[in-house]
């Protein structure tokens, strides 16, 4: 019983690092219908820049710098190279950005140098006791950041005029500019918030080990996630992220003990598994609007 | 066809008119590919002729980039320092205008090495397994001697490779042998990156675990922090007394880290590219400091022997690491080969690759001994020692000798005639 | 008589009204004077000249090139192939898959094992018949393919893609861990070894090195899956992809059926996958099984795109681009002589190489949007026109 709940908030952890780039990663989608594969050399990029910052400012101003750096960032390459594809198919757009991923990754790995990087966070690897239940510190931080950045955004997209024309754009671009949206704002938020939503995931990553170059992997997982939760669906990305968090954790645990026969590490593959599965069940994931189609 | 060749033919006579032309000195030495009478462009002797050397190593985007880019600094360092002296039998000896990036994939390498292998006499690195496996065909082939960059045993019984060091598989030997003799260990897990590189230790942990009557469990792990959670869930439950970690250091200080918070309190002793000095500001510094010992082919960057000092002093004020150790032992059989070609009078790739099979000594200054340079055919000659360190914050790469190299009874009984893994 | 014989030959039916000529009238290579040569596969007299000086200039290229690039055009034409095999599915059939890897993957282990070595550290049958290694890989890459089809059946657009995406990650697993055929992740195996005639391509012989010999193999074999691709795209089964691709549901209200063309599309560019991969570490001569990764998906979504989709010369132009790339921006930094070669340096050489790659695709896809094909396209017509161009 003990193991198994410290594998469950353990796996809320890492679910939460995925649930924060898959919510970037459908925001993206949500106001330009395409999927930015550029999002593991963003959440890099802030990890890099936490770990340089926090020295100086400290761990939590450095994050929200992060934030506000690579969002400045994620505007630019917006503006810069996807913004002129705008009308072109999606497949164009989505090795474009790939081909931003290189580019940028190249120049991250040259800052992260030889050594491993550490992001300064307060938590380490100390751990909280709860009866005989053992948890780190750094899982909980990451869950109450997480759901407290959920909140802001759901109250974002309900409540302000912006988060209005943006759930706007998504339903119809065009209505939503014959209404007086600025859909090239539109754009340039959904970019900015995404890449700020990757670089604090980014620093998250860094807890515990620290980063170096080959931390970006990660953020593929969030793939799953969304997938999972469908493409388009807040909600959906969220609890996607968290339930690929809590199955690989899950796997881990047991898959040895319970089913050796799918070799080891089969937990690194659990979450494109279970996405296949989900799938074949529901074709647009478990919250995703299916497509409705006008003959 | 028969143009080409003709062309080529023709060439080379050429090539070799001019050579006697213009160096016109007494004692002629021959040569054939990567050796020329010009003198290297940027030079340090003029009147030299110049011997190219190629590398090809991981040197932007590859899981090893953060080795290769010191390994490969250190050679330049290394065959600078060859070429203030002196160079080699009238040669200078360059090891920039032919460098290549392999992003550790061999088809990329196998490409690179295509590019180079027309202007060069041997290769100076060729980092990884995979990758230098696509390209061994062709070095037997053509006779290119190689300087590899890993410790795999497989490397013993190629004669174009030129290793140095006790490879992973007798490292590992004498990892357990140590911690059988010092902490009493009664269970060794061999946690390990899949590949040349950790399976190649894990063959080793398991040999000397059946040797010395210990338990082994064998747990293979991906690259990557968030895929450490099944590695940390089998050392947490098996509490093994000795774990032998061969991974990234980012990984290795995910699964100790995590490992000591949930109350593990065995040993770890690690590989050198396990180890990174950033640990030590890591959260795992404690647990490091507490339960982790790392093994090595020779000592570590800060070491008190003449080859150390020279390489610190070659490679100037640079972030200590010990990437520059690995790349500057690795050059010192490479020079000892020339070196004898050259007296030889014998500077083709024949006659590199012979004077590479007539060593049985390299001096490496004191950073191994004169006889782990025995380059004998077959596993016999394979040299067995290695080293101990322990976790030391004022050690320039954090790590301080316990044990200079020894060989444990376990890698001394070995019979090496095959490679250990697989 | 002989327009009687011309037209046999075309297949084109006996007109009415005496306008019996088929061939395209002298200087006016658009005017069609029969269906069957519109249709024809190589429709115009400047095309059919340009494809025969190209394929004898590529035949004679061996003798005058050195090895080292050589080498790299056998990997692009051996890529070319898989790239065709993408293109069918996604360019003609419209259906995006990331998967290509994974199915070049499977092709190159089925060649591997068959004609690998039997005493080796990993399963082989020894037996090293070229054509015989390069159907079984095809048609056991196109068997996984059928296996997979049905998703597509049920998904479109980027949903298939990212689960085409899942199947290169479990691929990848399944890869890793299946040591006795793959060698395992850093160790590896040795490619498939192509024998025919009792000729081995893969070793250098007495007359010709072994570039020369895998050069000219490869681009024989280029032709043989090219000619094939080019004519299913103007068959009947080209025009239902055309359909499914441009608008599925009226494709299916006209009486194609979406199942039935979605599997064969996908079917037909696993085959082509599977030779590809083979031939691929044919070529390479020893492989790992971490190649068959996410990037070599998108190199090959790359080379369709940046070629230009649903074109098979586009195909060609994509996969030689996308291989020599890389060799091109490591002869480009040699123009930018302030740029460090020291590896310690940033920016040094290697990481502008690195930045270069992605900055040409970036480059590309947003000033060319209908890939090289599109350039070859805009100088056709400049040309055609001369001197009255605009």
């Amino acid at each position: 019983m003990t193991e198994l709940v410290q594998t469950l908030v353990r796996g809320l952890g890492s679910g939460c690092i995925y649930a924060l780039l898959a919510v970037g990663f459908v925001i993206i989608y949500k106001s330009m219908r395409i999927i930015s594969f550029a999002q593991p050399s963003l959440m890099l990029a802030g990890a890099v820049l936490v770990s340089y910052l926090a020295t100086t400012v400290g761990f939590y101003a450095a994050v929200a710098l992060a934030a506000l750096g690579i969002a400045v960032l994620a505007l630019g390459i917006e503006r810069s190279t996807i913004r002129p594809l705008v009308g072109r198919p999606i497949f164009v757009i989505a090795i474009v950005t790939i081909g931003i991923d290189i580019v940028v990754r190249v120049i991250v790995n040259g800052f992260i140098g030889l050594d491993v990087r550490q992001v300064g966070d307060p938590w380490g690897l100390k751990t909280v006791s709860i009866g005989s239940v053992l948890i780190q510190q750094r899982h909980l931080a990451m869950i109450a950041t997480t759901l407290v950045l959920v909140a802001v955004l759901f109250a974002f997209f309900r409540y302000t005029r912006l988060g209005l024309a943006m759930r706007a754009a998504s339903f119809d671009q065009e209505a939503a500019l014959a209404q007086g949206v600025s859909v090239g704002l539109v754009f340039a938020t959904s970019w900015a918030m995404a890449g700020a939503l990757a670089a604090v995931a980014g620093a998250f990553v860094g807890t515990g080990a620290g980063i170096d170059q080959l931390t970006w992997i990660i953020a593929f997982k969030a793939l799953a996630a969304i997938i999972l939760g469908g493409l388009d669906s807040l909600g959906g990305a969220v609890i996607g992220g968290l339930t690929v968090g809590v199955v690989e954790s899950l796997v881990a645990t047991y898959q040895q003990d319970w089913a050796p026969w799918l070799g080891q590490n089969f937990a690194v593959v659990s979450p494109y598994v279970l996405m296949m599965l989900v799938l074949l069940i529901r074709p647009y994931g478990l919250f995703g609007t299916p497509e409705v189609e006008r003959v | 066809m028969k143009a080409r060749t003709g062309l080529a033919v023709a060439v080379a006579a050429g090539l070799a008119l001019t050579l006697t032309a213009c160096r016109g000195q007494d004692d002629e030495v021959s040569t054939d590919v990567g050796v020329t009478a010009d003198a290297c462009p940027s030079a340090v002797n003029t009147d030299n002729g110049c011997i190219y050397l190629g590398v090809i190593s991981d040197l932007t985007t590859g899981p090893f980039a953060p080795l290769a880019v010191p390994i490969t600094d250190a050679q330049k360092a290394f065959w600078k320092r060859v070429n203030d002296a002196g160079g080699i039998g009238g040669y200078d000896i360059d090891v920039t205008t032919y460098v290549r990036d392999n992003k550790y994939d061999p088809q990329v390498h196998n490409q690179v090495y295509q590019e180079i292998k027309g202007k060069v006499l041997a290769l100076a690195q060729t980092l990884g397994s995979p990758t230098t496996a696509a390209i061994l065909d062709d070095l037997k082939a053509n006779n290119i001697v190689s300087a590899p960059a890993s410790w795999t045993s497989g490397w013993d019984f190629e004669d174009v490779i030129i290793e140095s060091g006790a490879n992973y598989c007798f490292e590992s030997m004498n990892a357990v042998d140590y911690a059988a003799d010092n902490f009493q260990a009664k269970s060794v897990m061999a946690v390990h990156w899949p590949g040349d590189y950790g399976a190649d230790a894990a063959a080793g942990v398991k040999v000397a675990a059946d040797a010395r009557g210990l338990t082994f469990t064998d747990v293979e792990t991906q690259p990557g922090p968030d895929n450490q959670a099944g590695a940390i869930q089998e050392i947490v439950t098996k509490k093994p007394d000795l774990v032998i970690i061969t991974t990234g250091p980012t990984d290795a200080a995910t699964v100790i880290g995590n490992a000591a918070a949930a109350g593990y309190t065995g040993k770890f002793i690690g590989t050198s590219p396990t180890w990174n000095p950033a640990l030590l500001e890591s959260p795992a510094a404690d647990a490091f400091r507490a339960l982790y010992l790392q093994s090595g082919p020779w000592q570590s960057f800060g070491a008190n022997t003449p080859g150390h000092e020279a390489m610190r002093a070659a490679v100037g004020n640079v972030q200590p690491n010990d990437g520059y150790t690995a790349g500057w032992v690795w050059s010192y059989p490479l020079k000892a080969a020339l070196e004898k070609a050259a007296d030889d009078g014998d500077l083709t790739r024949t006659g590199l690759l012979n004077a590479v099979k007539s060593l049985t000594t390299v001096d490496y200054e004191g950073m191994l001994p004169p006889e782990a340079g025995n380059y004998a055919p077959g596993g016999a000659s394979a040299y067995r020692a290695s080293v101990i360190s322990k976790v030391d914050d004022t050690a320039p790469t954090g790590v301080s000798v316990v044990k200079d190299l020894f060989v444990g009874p376990t890698a001394q009984a070995y019979d090496l005639s095959k490679p250990c893994w697989p | 008589m002989t327009s009687l014989a011309e037209q046999t030959r075309t297949g084109a039916p006996p007109e009415p009204g005496g306008r019996r000529r088929s061939r395209a009238a002298r200087g006016r290579p658009r005017l069609y004077l029969s269906y069957g040569q519109d249709m024809a596969l190589l429709n115009t007299r400047p095309k059919r000249t340009a494809v025969i000086g190209l394929v004898i200039l590529a035949a004679l290229l061996p003798f005058s090139m050195p090895d080292d690039l050589l080498h790299l055009l056998a990997l692009g034409f051996v890529a070319t192939i898989g790239a065709i095999g993408l293109n069918l599915v996604t360019g003609y059939a419209g259906q995006i898959s990331l998967g290509h890897a994974f199915f070049l993957g499977v092709g190159a282990y089925t060649a591997a094992v068959i004609s690998g070595d039997p005493d080796g550290r990993t399963i082989g049958f020894g037996i090293t018949f070229l054509p015989l290694w390069l159907l079984a890989a095809g048609l056991v890459a196109g068997l996984t393919g059928l296996v997979v089809a049905p998703l597509a059946v049920r998904l479109r657009g980027l949903y298939l893609a990212i689960v085409t995406l899942g199947l290169v990650f479990i691929g990848l697993h399944i890869f890793r861990e299946w040591d006795s055929v793959t060698g395992g992740p850093g160790l590896g195996r040795p490619g498939a070894i192509p024998e025919m005639f009792g000729i081995n391509f893969a070793v250098d012989g007495p007359a010709m090195t072994r570039d020369q010999k895998l050069y000219l193999l490869t681009l024989v074999l280029l032709l043989i899956f090219a000619l094939p691709a080019a004519n299913l795209a103007r068959s009947k089964v080209g025009r239902a992809f055309a359909a499914v691709r441009d608008r599925d549901m009226a494709a299916s209200i006209i009486g194609v059926s979406l199942t039935r063309y979605k599997l064969l599309a996908f079917a037909i560019s696993s085959f082509y996958a599977g030779c590809a991969g083979a031939l691929l570490t044919m070529v390479i001569g020893f492989f790992d099984p971490t190649s068959w990764n996410l990037q070599l998906s998108i190199e090959y979504l790359a080379m369709v795109l940046i070629g230009g989709a649903g074109t098979i010369s586009g195909s060609i132009m994509g996969a030689l681009f996308i291989t020599l790339l890389p060799r091109l921006t490591r002869e480009l930094p040699a123009l930018m002589p302030f740029i460090s070669d020291s590896v310690t340096d940033m920016p040094n050489v290697f990481q502008v190489e690195t930045m270069l790659y992605g900055l040409l695709i970036i480059g590309f896809l947003i000033f060319e949007p209908r890939g090289l094909y599109g350039i070859w396209v805009r100088c056709r017509n400049y040309w055609r026109s001369w001197p009255f161009s605009y």
